[in-house]
């Protein structure tokens, strides 16, 4: 008995490792996916998936959802915060408000907007055809509700983002001094307005617009809502499936909601079930599953020749990056102080991104599905992404030359540089741990800049595992002078959240005058005009690249796998959530 | 017996409190928490984070903290999951039935498989047969689950196709109808044959050395000198005698029931107790993770207890003492 326990703790321990590399997958690694056109040559990853046949009527559709783990469960907007409930509210609920390719709200949607002169106020107006599953229709009071929630004192979940902050009213309702959001006046039954403290483009770009049935979920406490039936049970929208059954935490059956606002969807209904990672490829081999999403990379090699199902995919929004501690976070002030001497110099800073051979490593630890980053805006925002920046082609000569310069060189003779004062210079580099691909990844990493006669050491001899990374990075120990790390970016392209100079999440912590006004300058009035916007993201994301505390290392391709019998599913249906148009072509799955 | 009985449950209660201690304690030492996840989402406020972590207590100081999670405890609750915004309780009473039913068979088709193997290889011992089951076991015992049930999986399950391949029940049937309760058990089949196919090589190896220490015993030698036929040798006097710690075990393989299995969850996508615990583990869903420590710990300490009961009952000897 006891040799089989310790059996037991070895092998969970090779388990975990695989559990969490597949955790990280979306953080760190999230540099996993495919080529943008034009950017890679040997990988052809359609957007959409071929199909010549035609829509049968009344098909239905598996829908695989890969993780290792059971979905939660909080299948309501207002409370998700885990990816795998998104993929489940996906069919059922949606913003009343749709967006462009560069995500800012357009007039297509179940509703449409107008903004005031001033462009503080937005009056949102509801189509008359929008109604709940439940045959209710969809009311001003139901956006109106959604404030409520989100912004009640009780609410706990992390949609209280800044841009529901600046509805006017919203800290004196949020505070429990105020009993309704003064900000947010109902016109009539379908149109309602929402007043901001100021103007910002952001509200074209994050403006909340999910509404929530205040007639199914109005007597409930606000605490109480994301344990309650209506939740996890019975969750109702107004998108264009309805549920029809769950069993908890591994498969939803959806039926078409034939009153959609769109009009019918094409497909009578949707299975979702979970599918572990390890086992998509034959899950959709046997046609099991119709779609898989997220299609693991790491299985693309072998999953390239299927014959039954083609895998399609899109550039991811994320990045993985190379970031310098250049100062720390005061926490009384809260704001970043940049007071660290050690990685100052700019030339030093560009020379480690030169050094390193981005194509090698998207070749090698990504299998092609990964390619070179250059800015700090992935090219996911197509319209904001600046192309004609290079970021950090490899070029030994380049770094050694920019070194030369700066004065790094080797005085004492034992292989590595020195700093200009002539004294040791070691750079401590902070990796995380948790893919199979981690180790392999951070040797390469040093021995690139081994190459360049720079002595960089591993803090603490070893790679840190995600939680402790995350509490090194955030307190700015001592011990890290340069660390990777990844971000997620969402659907909205400011990126003062993770760059400004009052956030946390700025983690290399530069600051200066220029890259606050920037940052200011693409929120503020004028940056209403788009054309003006994408000119100072494209002036700051020169900016940054110009400066360097923050190096893109790779941006990265999303894969979905899809039986040959599906029609009209893309890669952009995952964003949008178009799921109304998809449709098949055979009876069952090939 | 109750005087021993009384005595154990008042020994459970300090070794309850240490636990309990050191429980909360490690899991506070561990760096991060449930809401440093969100630190990967941009767009969040720091602000509203530390608001959060106020509101749920994260920032008291950790006496204060334990205190509460005590208080909580000793009124049966055991605190909120943050992960999945639902009482504790709630939520492992929804696993663990899964988990229950999955240990359940295991156990049940462990015991069917290994009580006549174990037998048959301790009666016939040194014969063929005897080294084929012996082989068997050695080859359970290397196997790791992880890959055995990946390979039933992909057999059984998507060559073959005579088994689902996940979850614990079909989607499309009424739930209570008697069609649904036999998809569920058909749904458990496979996981539970791998299981349990890996899971013998305890009870065949104790009761097969069991069965051929009593077998050398001198009262056997008297019994076969007195002409008693061989078959009655083995039901009354052999046996009996050899399934005195197969029956010490069944306290720990009850304990077993709720901690569900890790792999076989995962690779067979079946939502149960040992998932939940290694995913709140890695999200640092502390208050899930203390509560299954907790819980799992009274288990075991009353799977010890059962476990001396029944080897106080089968076997007279214990209870002199």
């Amino acid at each position: 008995m006891r040799r089989k326990s310790a059996l037991w703790i070895v092998v969970s321990g090779i388990l975990f490792s695989i559990i969490l590399a597949g955790c990280n997958g979306e953080g760190e690694s999230g540099s996993e996916g495919s080529g943008a056109e034009g950017q890679t040559e040997e990988i052809n990853l359609n957007e959409e998936v071929q199909n010549d046949g035609e829509i049968i009527e009344d098909g239905s559709l598996t829908y695989g959802l890969v993780s290792d783990s059971p979905f939660e469960g909080i299948l309501n907007s207002a409370f998700l915060a885990a990816a795998p409930d998104g993929q489940v509210v996906q069919f059922f609920d949606e913003a009343l408000l749709a967006v462009n390719k560069d995500f800012e709200i357009t007039n297509d949607g179940a509703a449409t907007f107008e903004m005031s002169d001033d462009n503080k106020t937005i009056t949102i107006q509801i189509k008359d055809n929008v109604n709940w599953h439940d045959g209710e229709p969809v009311k001003a009071e139901d956006l109106q509700f959604a404030y409520e929630v989100i912004g009640s004192p009780d609410y706990i979940g992390s949609h209280y983002g800044s841009l529901i902050q600046m509805v006017e009213g919203m800290d004196a309702y949020n505070s429990g001094e105020a009993d309704d959001i003064s900000g947010i006046e109902i016109i009539d039954e379908k149109t309602l307005s929402i007043t901001y403290t100021e103007a910002s483009p952001a509200i074209l770009n994050g403006i909340w617009s999910t509404p929530l049935p205040k007639h199914y979920l109005g007597d409930i406490s606000v605490p109480d809502i994301p344990s309650s039936k209506e939740v996890r049970e019975n969750p109702i929208g107004f998108g264009p499936f309805k549920v029809d059954r769950i069993v908890a935490g591994e498969s939803v059956q959806y039926s078409r909601n034939d009153d959609y606002w769109k009009g019918k969807p094409k497909l009578a209904s949707i299975t979702l079930k979970i599918v572990n990672p390890n086992t998509v490829l034959q899950s959709l081999e046997s046609g099991e599953v119709d779609i898989a999403e997220t299609f693991p990379t790491d299985q693309y090699p072998n999953a390239a020749d299927g014959e039954n199902y083609q895998i399609i995919g899109g550039i991811n929004n994320s990045y993985t990056y190379l970031s310098f501690k250049l100062g720390h976070y005061d926490t009384e002030k809260k704001e970043n102080v940049m007071d660290r001497p050690k990685l100052q110099n700019k030339d030093l800073r560009k020379a480690m991104g030169y050094a390193l051979d981005m194509e090698q490593i998207a070749e090698n630890f990504y299998h092609g599905l990964s390619f070179p980053a250059t800015t700090l805006i992935v090219p996911f925002f197509e319209g904001y992404h600046d192309e004609t920046i290079e970021g950090f082609p490899y070029n030994v000569e380049k770094a050694e030359e920019l070194l030369d310069e700066a004065g790094y060189v080797d005085v004492d003779g034992d292989g590595y540089r020195e700093d200009p004062d002539g004294e040791e210079f070691i750079i401590n580099f902070l990796a995380r741990s948790g893919s199979d691909t981690s180790e392999p990844m951070a040797k390469y990493f040093i021995q690139s800049w081994n190459d360049i006669g720079l002595n960089v050491e591993l803090v603490d001899g070893r790679l840190h595992e995600f939680n402790s990374f995350n509490k090194m990075v955030d307190d700015d120990e001592q011990k890290v002078d340069v660390f990777i790390s990844g971000w997620g970016v969402g659907t909205d392209v400011d990126p003062s959240g993770i760059y400004g100079r009052k956030m946390p999440y700025n983690n290399s912590r530069f600051v200066s005058e220029k890259n606050d006004e920037l940052l200011e300058a693409a929120l503020s009035e004028e940056a209403f005009d788009t054309e003006r916007r994408k000119e100072i993201y494209n002036e700051w994301q020169a900016y940054m690249y110009e400066e360097s505390p923050v190096i893109p290392i790779l941006y990265s391709y999303k894969l979905l796998g899809v039986n040959n019998r599906v029609k009209d599913y893309s890669f952009d249906t995952t964003i949008f959530g178009t799921w109304e148009e998809v449709g098949v072509t055979e009876e069952t799955a090939e | 017996m109750w005087k021993f009985v009384v005595r154990r449950i008042l020994i459970m209660i300090p070794q309850l409190v240490v636990l309990s201690i050191l429980v909360f304690i490690l899991a506070k030492v561990m760096p991060g928490d449930a809401l440093s996840g969100l630190v990967e989402t941009p767009g969040v406020d720091s602000s509203t984070i530390e608001d959060m972590r106020t509101t749920l207590g994260i920032n008291d100081p950790v006496h204060v903290q334990y205190l509460n999670w005590i208080k909580g405890l000793s009124q049966g609750d055991l605190g909120t999951s943050y992960i999945h915004q639902r009482p504790v309780l709630e939520l492992l009473e929804a696993r663990l039935w899964n988990t229950v039913y999955l240990s359940a068979a295991i156990l049940f088709l462990t015991y069917l498989i290994a009580i006549p193997l174990g037998i048959t290889a301790g009666r016939f011992h040194d014969s063929l047969i005897d080294k084929l089951i012996v082989g068997y076991n050695y080859i359970t015992y290397a196997t790791p689950l992880f890959i055995f049930a990946l390979l039933m999986l992909f057999v059984f399950g998507f060559q073959l196709q005579w088994f689902p391949t996940g979850g614990s029940a079909d989607i499309n049937l009424e739930p209570g109808t008697f069609s649904y309760y036999m998809d569920k058990i058909y749904h458990l089949l496979l996981p539970a044959l791998s299981g349990a196919l890996l899971a013998t090589v305890g009870t065949i190896q104790y009761l097969r050395n069991e069965i051929i220490d009593t077998k050398m015993k001198d009262f056997i030698k008297t019994a076969k000198s007195k002409g008693v036929p061989e078959a009655k040798i083995y039901s009354h006097h052999i046996l009996r005698n050899s399934f005195l710690p197969i029956a010490a075990f069944l306290g720990y393989e009850i304990t077993g029931l709720i901690t569900g299995s890790i792999f076989l969850e995962s690779i067979f996508s079946y939502p149960g107790i040992g998932q939940l615990f290694l995913q709140s583990i890695s999200q640092r869903d502390f208050s899930v993770v203390t509560a299954l420590v907790m819980v799992t710990g009274v288990a075991t300490l009353i799977g010890t207890l059962l476990s001396d009961i029944i080897l106080s009952l089968v076997d007279p000897r214990i209870r002199v003492e």
